[in-house]
């Protein structure tokens, strides 16, 4: 466990699934170099297959006992599918529109279909995924090489790309597959929480650009910060498949309200309700009935009384409130460790956290540095 | 201490008595240039090649489901291995069957090569105490150089190139310039995937990046007899071993990409010995990793193991239930040597590899960890008495997965 973890909430019932987030990711850091496959931030549609396709059945986490558990690297064709285009340029030709692969699975491709009858009880809702910065990260127990790293200032989770082989076990040990392998470079590599973003005090692209405002950003033990008031004080907002093990830091608000069902005769079924709590158990675990219960009662105060500190979080007013960054807390952390704070290209993680040029073996948890290779 | 002390001269003298033990590999004196050897030199028909097995390493499970799955019933490989040096260079050929040639494509995230890689022990001074056989152990440093096939693959980092990793879509470079910077990027390319790794143990691998390391590897398939031949040449002498010996300790490792090899999933040797031509000594190594030396009675041993309750922690055979607590033994007998499995019975904590895996396993604690010192553990076995132990090694030897 880190001294500190950075935590992200993203309020389930705000969510419009615009995919400003995706591509605010995408474009800053995996539109390129073998990247052009990943998204280290998608938005998919609950219920679906998701992206990649089932990766709810493709095992990686932890069992009760502690141990990590077996998983699936996914396919590119199949699982993530191979990112295509259309023959713009031939049309004026004469050509018929065709892609350049032929597409078999890609991210949303089951969008907004969910679940259910129409119009009687279909139902869905978005679901933002980035990596969880877990406590207990799935993919950081699985390398062999102790190439992934949880860094003790924030608890976000890196992939030292000097020290990866490119063996991908991590993908298979990672239940909610947020890592990717890059096979161009032939190493993983997954979504950083826009670190170089946060010590300069501004919150990860995706948060920032979100058109719902429906992602806090903050450090868990700062009580004044509203990620620690959803998480802590409120417990409203649940880790992903908590069962999975890994202790996830990416915390969701269910959604609480959705429409009701119609009868046959396309009439409102009253007091009835789309969205099958049992969905959100299997999503969010058994806790997700008390913070349920929590948003209806503080939504109540509110239209009661006018006052809920809860309502007014999720209101998301100001990002000066939703992100608290603390930014001189990262100067503090980089003039400790002797390095240039806020510097313009950071290379400390390029080059390699455990490697200079000069091979060390440092790698010892205990202490015991066997360097003396010149 | 002493109890491990008092076992090795005994190894000694027994060693000793043996002095008709012969090479598993004898590495044939030329005179020509070997800087640089590639599979189809003529000096390999100088060269005398001999058989070695590798064992699929089954010690630690991967946490890949579909790959262990391809890999269940994993038999040992029969290579054939050939050794020639010249006093400055010393090189090897590795020839191993393989029915698919599988190369790791930069497309595609679930494509693996097939590759080769040869380890070298830093001290083989003991050869009763030779580095664990997988990628060493602390203060037990190994050598290790890999040769993969694999495609030409990109790799940006460590060389101060950020620049180089926008999209060129993204520059605002056009004509000349585009075409500069195109070029500057394919330059950063990786055209061969030949590696060298100083490693005391899992996880502890690093690679050698400050070109201290002067081997060559080569890797060809041979579609007359599907197979892979695969060539090393290096120094005798670098800053990390010094192979101008009677004989030394050399440990080969193959991948078959079809499985999904990468990394634990391999097969692999035991530490064989390597007789220089021509170079005095050597005898009480090549004595040390003699298989068919091991005396002991392996029914007893087998009858000993089940006693002394080793199932309770390691799988032994494969029949056995797998079991979190200790390395798995099914395959112990080909790739440990005799000395190691004594040491680890009567020395349990003077080879402890560190993890695999802590965090993956966090019930199983078999070790403790102070001051960075490992200590296993496993009881210490050093009151049984002479003959058990040996039979107990006798019977360990016979565990391995033979060749179909
Ligand atoms: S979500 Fe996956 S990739 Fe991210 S820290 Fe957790 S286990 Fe690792
Ligand atoms: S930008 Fe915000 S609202 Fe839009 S899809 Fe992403 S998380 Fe949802």
């Amino acid at each position: 466990m880190s001294k500190r973890q950075l935590a992200m909430v993203m309020d389930l019932n705000k969510c419009i699934g615009c995919q400003t987030c995706t591509v605010a990711c995408k474009t800053q850091w995996t539109n390129r170099n073998g990247r052009e496959y990943m998204y280290w931030n998608n938005v998919e549609t609950y219920p679906g297959a998701g992206y990649p396709k089932n990766w709810m059945e493709l095992g990686g986490g932890f069992d009760a006992a502690g141990d990590l558990q077996p998983g699936v690297i996914p396919n590119l064709e199949a699982d993530y599918g191979v990112p295509w285009d259309y023959n713009y340029d031939e049309l004026q030709n004469g050509a018929s529109f065709e892609p350049n692969v032929e597409p078999t699975w890609g991210p949303n491709w089951d969008e907004d279909q969910g679940a259910g009858a129409f119009p009687q009880d279909n139902y869905f809702f978005y679901l933002p995924r980035i990596c969880n910065h877990c406590t207990n990260p799935g993919c950081l127990s699985a390398c062999p090489r102790d190439a992934i790293f949880k860094r003790e200032q924030d608890g976000v989770v890196l992939v030292d790309l000097d020290r990866c082989q490119g063996y991908r076990y991590c993908i298979a040990g990672c239940p909610y597959k947020k890592i990717y392998f890059n096979p161009k470079i032939s190493k993983s590599e997954k979504c950083i929480l826009c670190f170089p973003r946060v010590e300069q005090g501004l919150p990860p692209a995706c948060a920032q650009q979100c058109v719902g405002r429906i992602r806090f950003v903050g450090f868990l033990d700062d009580e004044e910060g509203q990620v620690s008031k959803l998480v802590n004080k409120y417990k409203v907002a649940l880790g992903l498949r908590p069962e999975y093990g890994t202790q996830p830091n990416v915390y969701y608000v269910p959604p609480t309200e959705s429409p009701a069902k119609f009868d046959a005769e396309g009439k409102i079924i009253e007091g009835s309700t789309r969205l099958p709590v049992e969905e959100l158990e299997k999503l969010f675990g058994p806790d997700v009935h008390q913070a349920i219960a929590t948003l209806k009662a503080e939504m109540k105060k509110r239209k009661e009384t006018g006052e809920s500190e809860l309502m007014d979080i999720l209101i998301a007013y100001q990002h000066s409130d939703m992100f608290r960054l603390d930014n001189n807390y990262y100067q503090e952390v980089a003039k400790a460790a002797g390095q240039t704070p806020l510097a313009p290209v950071d290379n400390r993680y390029v080059a390699g956290k455990h490697t200079s040029t000069k091979h060390v073996m440092n790698f010892t948890h205990g202490g015991h540095a066997a360097g003396g290779h010149h | 201490m002493k109890k491990i002390a008092t076992s090795m001269i005994a190894a000694g003298i027994a060693a000793s008595s043996l002095m008709a033990a012969e090479a598993a590999i004898t590495a044939v004196k030329v005179s020509g240039d070997l800087n640089n050897v590639s599979y189809s030199d003529a000096v390999w028909s100088k060269a005398k090649f001999s058989e070695v097995s590798l064992y699929p390493q089954t010690t630690i499970k991967m946490n890949d489901a579909k790959a262990n799955e391809l890999n269940a019933a994993n038999t040992a490989v029969k290579a054939q291995i050939a050794a020639v040096y010249n006093g400055e260079n010393i090189a090897f050929m590795v020839k191993w069957p393989d029915a698919s040639m599988n190369i790791q494509r930069g497309c595609k995230t679930t494509s693996y090569g097939d590759g080769f890689a040869v380890q070298f022990a830093e001290d083989a001074s003991n050869p009763e105490a030779l580095p664990y056989i997988g990628m060493g152990s602390a203060d037990r440093e190994v050598v290790i150089h890999l040769q993969k096939a694999v495609r030409p693959s990109y790799e940006p980092n460590g060389k101060g190139d950020v620049a180089m990793q926008v999209n060129r879509n993204q520059t605002d470079l056009f004509g000349a310039d585009l075409a500069k910077f195109d070029k500057d990027v394919a330059a950063l390319g990786n055209f061969d995937y030949e590696r060298s790794f100083v490693s005391q143990g899992f996880r502890s691998m690093t690679e050698i990046k400050d070109g201290s390391n002067k081997s060559s590897a080569r890797l060809g398939y041979n579609t007359n007899n599907d197979g892979w031949e695969g060539t090393l040449t290096r120094p005798m002498k670098d800053d990390y071993v010094d192979l101008n010996q009677g004989a030394i300790p050399v440990a080969f490792a193959v991948w078959d990409g079809a499985k999904m090899g990468r990394d634990g999933l391999k097969n692999l040797s035991q530490w064989v010995s390597v007789k220089l031509e021509g170079n005095e000594g050597g005898d009480a190594l090549i004595a040390a990793l003699d298989a068919s030396a091991v005396n002991g009675d392996v029914a007893a041993g087998k009858q000993a193991v089940a006693d002394n309750g080793c199932v309770g922690c390691h799988q032994v055979e494969a029949t056995d239930a797998a079991n979190l607590m200790a390395p798995s033994l099914t395959n112990v007998g080909g790739y440990a040597t005799a000395g190691y499995l004594k040491e680890s019975l009567v020395a349990p904590s003077a080879v402890v590899v560190p993890g695999y895996n802590r965090n993956a396993h966090s019930n199983y604690m078999w070790y403790m960890e102070e001051n960075g010192k490992r200590t296993s553990t496993m009881t210490d076995y050093s009151f049984l008495d002479a003959a058990t132990i040996d039979n107990i090694v006798a019977y360990l030897k016979t565990l391995k997965a033979e060749a179909k």
